[in-house]
């Protein structure tokens, strides 16, 4: 899994906020005191330097190709913004560690699967975000999507959002990945169910098909 | 052992069966664990049957589960994902220390601006590592945790024993206040088995050592309160028993338990976890009790390691004696479960084999203050088949011989046929005939070698008579299937669906299943593999009532007698009759408005009880790393009639996964000065993931018997099999799991200098 969220990365693309400074935020709230700063502004302007961010902060993110205002602390991860500040919540990423280790709060950002639980809200935006409930038009499935059903790529099914997003964006670059490629596609991902053979058989049928489709 | 099923043969029945009647053995789960009662039950065969396997459309057939669309889309929703208006996210202090008492000062988390309400936990005595002390309701879960950071806890420490070698030392701290070392076996004559071993020309001796696995469900614990006041709740649970929730839950919010309906329309994991609501669950209903409004409380990750249950470990001491001729004379084990604060599962030694020998069996359990054990899929199982398998091979290699013969030999008469022909399916699947090392390991100087190792399992699976069943038919045709049962990612919603659309001969779309909700009719909890064998008859025979009333409210559009008539796709007609039909949505019609309601209750003939199941594993062994590879896994699994071809080979691939991850990679680890629980997270306790997964085959032997639950049965044998196979590679008995690299490179260094 590529991790588009290091604040370099992020430092190249958009104006960034330093992590550290978050948390020192985080600290003054656990002291007993909030600050009620929204800052957002800052955060969009064109300097490269540091922001700092207290209290709770408007912002918009674009989330399966609709802009949508959250007030959120800085603090908040994507993952908790998408599950606890959007209407209607977006509950298909899941919290499983919240420390980048099991893969189940997969989301998009421009394209690239990333851990939405080891992303700040904040530094989601200007980027496209998809999320699993995003990844077909309503009432379709993918040809992915449709594979975890035939093939059984789901049991208890708490995983199966991460794994989605993860196979989907390999398929999305090489619709002809080996298994080699899709085991590690996904090897950011965990399975307690032990779901991972139909799992990749799913998507290298999906492979398949998306192939005789050409492309997509 | 007292919680053998398969040991209580001789038990008879409380009295004669009433007229009518007649006494059944059925499998009933307490916590998780399978116990074998009496039951009595409708002595009549005829009823609901399930015919003929080859005309079967739905069941028996690769059936995608219902749910699929929604699990993929990430529309289905679990505990985790419940959100309700005004709803307050709750999260827990745990206890830093294993033994203390505790004072709390909660004033200032509750001065924190969006912090709703924080209460203690418990009496103040804290007996094991991370009990919840505390918890903290917020507006938002991040404010929580600021909340749980800003409790004042002061302790007063005690002396503990984290490991069994600190609760077994001389002056240790007395976890409990029977003893830490506890004998749970009656027997302690050994005299008679210590002769026959003596007697025995060879002799095969070790200790196995079997650390503690946890259940590591993706979905951690928890459950969300809909409590606004007034005399009614809600509660969503993640849990393996919709039935189980409601009376914990009423006692914590002051209500009766037929004022808190309990649903569980998702959930993600269990494997034997999850039964009732648990400290998380009570502490979400009183802080929804004292707010007056919803509250979601699911354990992060750390605290489902320190306080949601684990598999108990164990120390399994074994002395066979074995004839030349390959039969096992004297079997004596020493038996230690390892289970934290409780005692844990019997680990059912001897397992399978030599059971009809001289057999001795000491059971003793010792205390520890970490989180007491749970029954954890197919428990004591998998740990008795570590040591029992690989005590096998070692006696097979002792007298020379093929290692499926010498379990031949060894295997119970009764189920010797059944067994071999399992093993002998993977051995050929595997590749055993034709693989050089079948007497002996390899211990050539080859730097890669490759072994094959096998084992075996056994499980009840039978079902009990607690489901209820509702068919409802309404007058436009559609159909419901109605009960309270939880679907755990077995299948379950699936098989409702697809038992009711086969006997009413419609399509699986057209049948709507309802499950999770306690308001719908009784089911039992899902342990022991029990609920397959028990809903299903259920669910056919609520099918059967529903097929037979109708036929009675269509019949006369027909001009026929109910009995005439039979289901075809989408009709109902005369039998025999190529002009007399009635479409399924004019037949419903006749029903009036309020439509068509039958009930179901276990059938014990449409159920079965008792299966095996053999795996056989390859696997690579790199001699300058260490490093094992899994090739391959095979399994030959019996379960009666295969309600769903495809999510039973998911359910037992998916067992067979999580005995390999068992074998190579997981282990809890403590720190035993220092009080810790060092790996409480998926980086430091590792689970198999996608690039360990070697290439699977899983069959399903098909008999005649009806239903039997078969998830047990699949995570027995893996990592037994993985065990043997890494010996017959490269000579290296590894008697501890998990199995790393580190031990087969002492291995191999103890076999070089010999
Ligand atoms: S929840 Fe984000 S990686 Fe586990
Ligand atoms: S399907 Fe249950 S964790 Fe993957």
């Amino acid at each position: 899994m590529s991790d588009a969220t290091s604040p370099h990365d992020a430092a190249s693309r958009e104006p960034s906020l330093s992590r550290r400074s978050f948390f020192k935020g985080a600290g003054v709230v656990a002291a007993g005191g909030l600050v009620g700063e929204a800052v957002h502004a800052a955060a969009r302007g064109a300097s490269l330097e540091p922001v700092r961010m207290e209290g709770t902060v408007e912002i918009e993110l674009e989330i399966n190709g609709a802009r949508t205002k959250v007030a959120v602390e800085p603090r908040t991860t994507l993952l908790n913004t998408l599950r606890n500040h959007c209407a209607p919540p977006l509950t298909g990423a899941k919290l499983v560690c919240d420390r980048g280790s099991c893969g189940a709060c997969t989301v998009h950002l421009d394209g690239a699967p990333v851990y939405s639980c080891m992303t700040l809200a904040v530094d989601a935006v200007g980027r496209k975000i998809t999320t699993i409930e995003g990844l077909a038009s309503p009432g379709e499935l993918t040809e992915l999507q449709s594979a975890f059903c035939a093939h059984d790529g789901t049991m208890c099914g708490f995983c199966t959002p991460g794994f989605v997003m993860s196979i989907s964006a390999c398929l999305e670059n090489d619709p002809s990945a080996s298994l080699d490629e899709i085991q590690r596609s996904c090897s950011g991902n965990l399975c307690r169910c032990g779901t991972y053979p139909q799992v990749f058989e799913a998507a290298l049928d999906a492979g398949r098909k998306l192939r005789a489709k050409g492309g997509r | 052992m007292a919680l053998d099923p398969l040991r209580s043969e001789d038990d008879k029945p409380p009295r004669p069966a009433a007229k009518g009647k007649r006494w059944v053995r059925v499998t009933k789960a307490v916590n998780g664990i399978d116990t074998e009662v009496w039951e009595e039950v409708a002595d009549e065969a005829g009823g609901a049957q399930w015919g003929a396997r080859e005309s079967m459309r739905l069941i028996s057939r690769e059936t995608p589960r219902v749910e699929g669309p929604d699990k993929v889309t990430g529309r289905a929703v679990f505990t985790h994902d419940v959100r309700l208006p005004g709803m307050a996210y709750a999260c827990v202090l745990r206890s830093r220390v294993p033994a203390a008492k505790v004072t709390l000062d909660l004033s200032r988390a509750r001065q924190i601006p969006g912090v709703l309400a924080a209460i203690e936990l418990g009496d103040g005595e804290v007996r094991w590592l991370g009990r919840p002390i505390a918890a903290v309701a917020a507006t938002t879960p991040e404010i929580a945790e600021d909340g749980v950071r800003a409790i004042l806890a002061t302790y007063e420490e005690q002396p503990f024993a984290l490991t069994p070698e600190q609760a077994a030392a001389e002056n240790a701290p007395k976890v409990n206040s029977r003893g830490n070392v506890r004998v749970l076996s009656k027997n302690t004559d050994s005299r008679e088995v210590d002769q026959a071993l003596e007697a025995s020309p060879v002799r095969v001796k070790g200790t196995w050592k079997i650390p503690v696995q946890h259940h590591a469900t993706l979905e951690t614990h928890g459950a969300v309160v809909d409590y606004r006041g007034g005399a009614e709740a809600t509660v969503y649970a993640s849990t393996q028993g919709t039935f189980t929730i409601s009376p914990d839950a009423a006692g914590r919010l002051g209500l009766r338990p037929n004022q808190v309906t309990a649903v569980v329309e998702h959930m993600g994991g269990g494997f034997g976890s999850k039964f009732g609501m648990g400290i998380e669950g009570e502490a979400a209903c009183l802080l929804a009790k004292e707010l007056a409004r919803p509250v979601h409380l699911m354990l992060d990750r750390a605290s489902e390691f320190h306080a949601a249950g684990n598999r108990s470990g164990g120390e399994h001491q074994i002395e066979i004696g074995v004839g030349r001729d390959g039969k096992i004379l004297a079997f004596k084990a020493r038996v230690t479960r390892h289970g934290g604060v409780a005692q844990g599962s019997g680990h059912p030694l001897p397992y399978i084999y030599a059971r009809d020998n001289a057999v001795f069996v000491e059971d003793r359990c010792i205390h520890t203050n970490m989180d007491a054990s749970r029954a954890m899929r197919g428990p004591g199982h998998p740990q008795a088949s570590f040591s029992m398998e690989g005590a096998m091979d070692e006696c097979a290699y002792a007298v020379g011989m093929d290692l499926l013969e010498f379990r031949r030999i060894n295997l119970p008469d009764a189920k010797r046929a059944l067994y071999m022909r399992q093993l002998e399916r993977c051995a050929e699947l595997i590749g055993w005939r034709t693989h050089p090392h079948t007497r002996a390991p390899d211990l050539s100087d080859a730097e890669v070698k490759v072994g094959i190792g096998f084992a075996i399992a056994r499980w009840g699976g039978g079902g009990n008579g607690q489901c209820k069943v509702e068919v409802r038919i309404a007058q436009d045709g559609s159909v419901e299937v109605l009960s309270g049962t939880q679907d755990l990612g077995t299948g379950t919603r699936t098989y409702c669906a697809s038992i009711v659309a086969e006997e009413l001969g419609l399509e699986l779309a057209a049948v709507r299943a309802r499950i999770g909700r306690s308001t719908f009719g009784s089911a039992n909890a899902s342990g022991g593999s029990t609920t397959s064998a028990s809903l299903a008859p259920s669910v056919k025979h609520a099918a059967h009532n529903a097929r037979l009333a109708l036929f009675e409210k269509v019949a006369p559009a027909l001009g026929a007698t109910a009995s005439e008539l039979e289901v075809a796709p989408g009709e109902i007609r005369v039998a025999g009759s190529a002009s007399r039909r009635i479409a399924w949505k004019d037949a419903c019609a006749v029903l009036g408005p309020a439509g068509l309601s039958a009930q179901g209750e276990w059938q014990a003939h449409l159920a079965g009880n008792d299966i095996g199941g053999a795996q056989a594993a390859k696997v690579s062994v790199d001699t300058l790393t260490g490093e094992v590879k899994v090739l391959e896994m095979v399994a030959v699994q019996d379960c009666g009639l295969v309600l769903n071809r495809l999510a039973a080979v998911s359910q037992l691939q998916g067992g067979m996964v999580q005995s390999l991850s068992y074998g190579l990679f997981e282990e809890r680890v403590v720190d035993p000065d220092l009080g810790l629980f060092l790996n409480a997270n998926f980086e430091d306790y590792k689970i198999a993931g996608a690039q360990d997964i070697p290439a699977m085959k899983a069959l399903f032997e098909d008999d005649p018997r009806g239903v039997i639950g078969m998830s047990e049965a699949a995570i027995i044998p893996g990592h037994s099999a993985i065990a043997n196979a890494i010996h017959n590679a490269c000579g290296v008995r590894l008697r501890e799991m998990p199995l790393t690299a580190d031990k087969i490179l002492m291995g191999l260094e103890a076999l070089k200098r010999g």
